[in-house]
């Protein structure tokens, strides 16, 4: 066998090696993420938490800041596409109504400049 | 054996390679974490959360769903963390709500925590309601090592007890709380013009989440008790300055406290130092 066939095995070996412990050995740990990253279920149950704020201050201003820590998308499309997953995953009534709540409120509300989180 | 019997093209290739797979799992396609749990995110971020958590749980009282929440960001003590929040927002002027939200959580899980005991294992049972595909945010495990919950399905047989109630006073309207103490207290291990306020409801049990105001000639402040639970849910506490005279109240109605000021007392070795005061309110 030539040398350069002996170099292209090693190399490829070498290779395998590095993917094997970059990628399962030792992985690259993230930490300090977004909320935008959030696994569905956990985004979920922050738009819920959300939404059980609301009732009882029921402002939306306040409510539309909170939902805008998850991206760019409108607090509306937000709230409503959560509403869609916890009817799918089976959460309660109250769950659905309180977040029926928010969704309705949010459907007229109309963003105000200035302002952040508390 | 001699240098040059050693496989140089061999072993150069292999460091080659180790390299190059390094570089591409590391930096160019290092594995993606597109579903990250809460423990991650970014302090401020969690911040937010623990904000936001507060806020559900004031609206809600469901002291177990905001305790499954807290245990997701991993804090080792959510209701020092909470405590702690609650004192920077303070001091950073923030929202009194948020204030009072955090101080009034912190004040439920600190009662909660030492009045029952945590009795499950493995697993904190949540309210959401067990069926076939359960959220999978109804449970988390308490084992430190992997705070997140499974990624599959959770038992069917699975148990969604009501959580106990909390015994932490809550504010609520009622009779204007009375003073009923007004004491000067000269102790030199406590900080000079210290004064200590406690509230108690008329069961006299203390309230965690009252509002207090203080006045002076030109100037007014308002601080929260419940924000130091190791002392007491309805203790608050604030530092007057010599020479100035203030008047206290409560928020939510009470007597007020007028002339309140930081009395000099006489150490044992003869030296001056200012005083504080220990006030006590009481819903008659």
């Amino acid at each position: 066998m030539s040398r350069w066939v002996q170099f292209f095995i090693a190399t490829t070996l070498g290779i395998t090696c590095g993917l094997i412990y970059g990628w399962k050995l030792a992985p690259v740990e993230y930490k300090d993420t977004t909320p935008d990253t959030l696994r569905a279920d956990y985004r979920a149950d922050y738009v819920l938490m959300v939404a059980e704020a609301y009732q009882s201050g029921q402002d939306v201003d306040l409510a539309a800041q909170r939902l805008a820590m998850l991206g760019s998308d409108p607090p509306v499309g937000i709230a409503l596409q959560t509403l869609a997953y916890i009817q799918q995953a089976g959460f309660s009534e109250i769950d659905l109504a309180r977040l029926r709540d928010l969704a309705l409120a949010l459907q007229t509300w109309q963003p105000v400049s200035g302002g952040g989180l508390p | 054996m001699k240098l040059d019997r050693l496989p140089w093209h061999m072993l150069i290739g292999m460091i080659l390679g180790i390299g190059l797979g390094l570089l591409y799992s590391w930096v160019i396609s290092p594995v993606s974490y597109s579903d990250t749990p809460p423990a991650l995110l970014r302090s401020g971020f969690k911040d937010q959360l623990r904000a936001v958590i507060a806020a559900a749980y004031l609206s809600t009282g469901d002291i177990g769903r905001a305790q499954v929440r807290l245990a997701l960001l991993g804090d080792p003590d959510p209701a020092q963390s909470l405590t702690m929040q609650a004192q920077k927002t303070l001091a950073e002027g923030g929202s009194p709500d948020i204030v009072q939200a955090l101080g009034l959580l912190a004040a439920a899980i600190k009662q909660k925590d030492t009045t029952v005991p945590v009795t499950v294992s493995t697993e904190i049972p949540t309210q959401f309601p067990p069926n076939e595909t359960p959220p999978i945010i109804a449970t988390i495990p308490l084992d430190n090592t992997s705070p997140f919950p499974p990624e599959t399905h959770t038992p069917a047989t699975m148990i969604s007890p009501t959580p106990r109630p909390t015994h932490t006073s809550l504010p609520t309207i009622g009779a204007p709380y009375v003073l009923i103490t007004n004491e000067t207290i000269c102790d030199p291990s406590l900080p000079e013009g210290l004064l200590q306020v406690t509230i108690s409801d008329a069961a006299n049990k203390q309230v965690a989440g009252m509002e207090i105001i203080i006045t002076w000639d030109d100037g007014e402040e308002s601080f929260f008790t419940g924000l130091k639970p190791e002392i007491g849910n309805g203790y608050a506490d604030y530092v007057m300055s010599p020479s100035v005279i203030y008047t206290l109240y409560l928020a939510s109605g009470s007597d007020p406290a007028p002339n309140l000021y930081a009395s000099s007392c006489h150490a044992e070795n003869g030296d001056l130092y200012w005083g504080g005061l220990a006030i006590e309110f009481r819903q008659p």
